[in-house]
C-alpha cells in the first residue's frame, strides 16, 4: 500500500480551508507530495511543472470551472481525477464523469471516503498489472482457486465452469455481504433475474458440490430467501 | 360545441314565446284599445228602433216620447215617419231640402246608403217607416257580405294564421340564432381555452370584437402571470439549490474535522464521542440538504427525470438487500415478498431507490425499539398499476395525522407543525411518485403498525 502514498497529489479548491483539510486528511495518510492550486491558471501551471499523478478538483472555481479546467488538462496530460463538488445534481455527475473524470465526490464528505476512493483509483491507475491476479481463498477445508478456476477438497480437485467461476468471483468480492440474484444474473449472463431462476439455481447447487462438504445445508455458500446468496468467508489465505 | 347549440335552444324557445306573447297581447289591445270608440254615443240602429217604439199616434198627430227625442237630440239626428204611400207623415228636425214623398226605388236606396249625403237608418212601425237620419259625415255605412263557407273556415284560418306566426317567429329566431352563435363560437372556444389555462387570440371583428378583445387580453394577462409564477419558482428553486450548495462548504469542514478527531488515537474516549455526535448530526444535515434540494426540484418542477423500464421486483431486492448489508440493528427484522417478477414501471431508478430506501428507512426510525419491516411488489387488484407496499409493525401514526404527513413541513396545508424528523421524507416520496405519474398511500393508526403503498402507472 505504502507506494501509492509517494504518489503526486493534486487538490484544485479556492476555498483555503477545505483545501487545507483535504491536506491534512491526505497528510495524515502518508501522502506527503501535494500541490496546492486556488485557480484553474495555478492548476494548469503546476499540471505543467510538477506533472502530478492524481488531481482532486473543485468543480466552482474562481476563474473557470473544473470541467473547462478537466479538458485543458486532458490536451496533454491523462492523469486520473476527482471531482469535487458543492453541487450534486445528477447533470453535473454525469457531465463530469462523461468529460473522463475518475470519480465524483460530493460536498459534504467523510475524510475517509476521500481518502479510500483516491486509494481506488490510484491502485487501479498505477498498478502493475501481475497484481490483477485473482485471489485464492479458503472456506473451510476446501481451496478455492480463482485464478486456476479450481477448487481443491480432500485431495479432489474439482474444475468450476466459466460461468460457476464467474459467480463465485462476483460472490467472492462481495463476500460477507448478500449478493442480489439480479446483480448476480446481471454480471453472469448480462440479463435479468427474471428466466433465469432455475439456472441460477442449479449453477449454485453445483458450485456448493463443489465447494461445500454436505451440499445439502450449506455452510459457505448461503441462499437468502428470496434476495439472493451471501459467501461467507471465515478465513483468509 | 354543446354550449352553443344550449344557447340556440334557448333563443328560439324564447322568440317563440314572445311572439304569442305579443300575438294575444296584440289581440287585447286590439278589443281595448283600436275598436274604443266604435260604438261612441248611441248605436244608431238602436236609436232607430227606440224612435219608432217611441212614436204613437195620438188623434191626427204622432208623439215621440221624451226619452227617444232625448236620444235624437244627443246624437244630433233628425227622424221622419214615411207612410206606406211614400208621403212623409210625421217628422222631427228634418232637413229643409229634403223632399217631403219617396218612391219605392228612393226608399229602397237610402235605407241601404244613404238619404242625400246623411247616413239614415230605418225601422218599420205599425204605419210606415221610420228613418232616422244622422249629420253628414257623422257614420260611414257598409254593407258586407260574407260566403258561408268561408264564414264556416275562419276559424281553420284563425288557427293556421297562429301556427304560420309562430313557425314564422321559430324559423326567424333560428336563423339570427344561429348567425349570432356563428358570432360567438370562437368566443365561447376562447372562453373554454382560458378556463383550460391554454393561450388563446381571437379574431377581433362583427359585433363581438370589443369582447374578443377582452378575451384576448385576459388570456395574454394569465399567460403573463404564469410566466412570471414560474420565474419565480425557478427563483426560488434556484436560491434553495444555491443555499444548498453554500451549507454544503462548511458541513464538509464540520463533518471532516469532526470526523479526524473521532477517529484519532490521542482525543480522549469522551472527546471522541462528543466528536462523533458532531458527525452525526453533521451528517443529518447533509441529508436533509440534499432532502431539500430535490424536493424543492421536485415542486417546482426543475428536476430532470431519466426514466427507462424498471423492474420493481429488481429495485426491492436490491434496496433490501442494501439495509441487510449495511448493518440493520438485530431488533429489525426485514422481509420481501414478490408477488410477480413482470412489473415494470418507467421510472428514475434514483428517485426510485431514494424513495423506496426512504419508507423503509422511515419505519426505522420511528420505531426504535425495533419492528418487522414487509416489502411487497405486486399488481394492483385491477392489474394496471404497479405497487410496492412497505408495511411495518410498529407503532404507527394518528389516522388524522396521515393527510399531514405528505405535506411539506410548514406548508399552509399542514394543520400541525411536524413533531420529529425534519419531516421532508414522506413529502419527498409523494413527490417523487407524483413525478412517476403515481402516488403514495399512506393507512395506518396509534399502535397499528403503518403501511406506504407507492402506486405507479404500468410500463407496456
Amino acid at each position: 500500500m505504502e507506494e501509492w502514498k509517494q504518489k503526486k497529489v493534486l487538490i484544485v479548491e479556492d476555498e483555503l480551508e477545505i483545501r487545507n483539510m483535504i491536506d491534512g486528511f491526505l497528510r495524515k495518510e502518508g501522502f506527503s507530495r501535494i500541490f496546492h492550486a486556488g485557480s484553474c491558471k495555478e492548476a494548469l501551471g503546476i499540471c505543467v511543472s510538477d506533472k502530478p499523478d492524481v488531481a482532486i478538483l473543485d468543480v466552482m472555481l474562481p476563474d473557470g470551472d473544473g470541467f473547462g479546467l478537466l479538458t485543458s488538462i486532458r490536451r496533454f496530460s491523462q492523469i486520473p481525477v476527482i471531482f469535487l463538488s458543492a453541487r450534486g445534481e445528477d447533470e453535473d455527475r454525469l457531465l463530469g464523469l462523461g468529460l473522463g473524470a475518475d470519480d465524483y465526490i460530493v460536498k459534504p464528505f467523510l475524510p475517509r471516503e476521500l481518502v479510500l476512493r483516491l486509494l481506488v483509483i490510484l491502485r487501479r491507475v498505477y498498478a502493475p498489472p501481475q497484481i490483477d491476479r485473482l485471489p485464492v481463498f479458503q472456506l473451510g477445508d476446501s481451496t478455492i482457486d480463482l485464478e486456476a478456476a479450481i477448487v481443491t477438497r480432500d485431495h479432489h480437485e474439482y474444475a468450476l465452469t466459466a460461468k460457476e467461476h464467474a459467480l463465485l468471483r462476483k460472490l467472492y468480492e462481495n463476500r460477507g455481504r448478500i449478493v442480489t440474484s439480479d446483480a448476480l444474473c446481471q454480471s453472469v449472463w448480462g440479463d435479468d433475474y427474471y428466466g433465469y431462476e432455475n439456472t441460477l439455481m442449479v449453477h449454485m447447487r453445483r458450485i456448493r458440490e463443489k465447494i461445500e462438504p454436505c451440499p445439502s445445508t450449506p455452510e459457505y455458500l448461503l441462499t437468502v430467501r428470496g434476495l439472493g446468496y451471501k459467501l461467507l468467508v471465515k478465513e483468509e489465505l | 360545441m354543446d354550449g352553443a347549440a344550449r344557447i340556440l335552444r334557448r333563443y328560439t324557445a324564447a322568440s317563440i314565446l314572445i311572439a304569442v306573447f305579443l300575438l294575444i297581447v296584440n289581440y287585447i289591445i286590439l278589443g281595448t284599445f283600436v275598436f274604443k270608440g266604435i260604438n261612441e254615443g248611441a248605436p244608431p240602429v238602436q236609436v232607430t228602433q227606440t224612435v219608432a217604439e217611441g212614436l204613437y199616434k195620438n188623434g191626427s198627430h204622432y208623439t215621440l216620447e221624451p226619452d227617444a227625442e232625448e236620444w235624437l237630440q244627443k246624437s244630433q239626428a233628425w227622424a221622419m215617419l214615411i207612410a206606406n204611400n211614400g208621403k212623409v207623415i210625421w217628422d222631427y228636425a228634418i232637413p229643409d231640402q229634403l223632399p217631403r214623398t219617396y218612391s219605392l226605388a228612393e226608399v229602397a236606396q237610402f235605407s241601404r246608403n244613404y238619404l242625400q249625403d246623411y247616413p239614415v237608418f230605418v225601422w218599420e212601425h205599425e204605419m210606415g217607416l221610420v228613418v232616422v237620419g244622422y249629420p253628414k259625415d257623422s257614420l260611414a255605412k257598409y254593407q258586407i257580405h260574407f260566403p258561408i263557407s268561408w264564414i264556416s273556415d275562419l276559424p281553420y284560418r284563425l288557427l293556421a294564421l297562429l301556427f304560420g306566426n309562430i313557425l314564422l317567429a321559430a324559423l326567424l329566431s333560428l336563423f339570427i340564432g344561429s348567425r349570432l352563435i356563428r358570432a360567438i363560437r370562437p368566443l365561447i372556444s376562447g372562453i373554454h381555452a382560458l378556463s383550460e389555462d391554454q393561450h388563446t387570440h381571437l379574431e377581433a371583428k362583427g359585433m363581438f370584437s370589443g369582447i374578443a378583445r377582452s378575451i384576448n387580453h385576459a388570456s395574454s394577462l394569465l399567460q403573463e402571470k404564469n410566466a412570471l409564477l414560474k420565474a419565480r419558482d425557478e427563483a426560488r428553486s434556484n436560491w434553495i439549490a444555491g443555499i444548498s450548495h453554500d451549507i454544503r462548504t462548511p458541513l464538509s469542514m464540520v463533518l471532516g474535522y469532526a470526523s479526524e478527531l473521532e477517529e484519532s488515537d490521542v482525543v480522549p474516549y469522551e472527546q471522541q464521542q462528543k466528536a462523533s455526535i458532531i458527525r452525526k448530526q453533521g451528517e443529518k444535515l447533509r441529508s436533509l440538504v440534499s432532502d431539500l434540494n430535490l424536493v424543492s426540484m421536485l415542486e417546482y418542477e426543475m428536476q430532470p427525470i431519466h426514466t427507462k423500464p424498471i423492474r420493481l421486483s429488481t429495485l426491492a431486492r436490491q434496496i433490501v438487500t442494501d439495509f441487510l448489508n449495511n448493518d440493520l440493528a438485530e431488533s429489525f427484522t426485514i422481509e420481501l415478498d414478490v408477488t410477480t417478477e413482470q412489473c415494470f414501471v418507467m421510472g428514475d431508478e434514483k428517485l426510485l431507490v431514494r424513495a423506496i430506501t426512504n419508507l423503509v428507512q422511515n419505519s426505522i426510525v420511528h420505531n426504535p425499539s425495533g419492528c418487522h419491516i414487509h416489502v411487497q411488489t405486486t399488481l394492483s387488484p385491477n392489474q394496471r398499476n404497479a405497487l410496492l407496499i412497505v408495511t411495518d409493525n410498529g407503532k404507527g401514526v394518528e389516522q388524522a395525522m396521515l393527510p399531514d404527513l405528505v405535506e411539506l413541513p410548514y406548508s399552509s396545508k399542514r394543520k400541525s407543525p411536524s413533531h420529529n424528523g425534519h419531516g421532508l421524507g414522506l413529502p419527498m416520496v409523494a413527490r417523487i411518485a407524483a413525478a412517476h405519474h403515481g402516488h403514495l398511500l399512506l393507512t395506518s393508526d396509534t399502535g397499528k403498525g403503518m403501511t406506504a403503498e407507492l402506486c405507479f402507472p404500468l410500463s407496456s
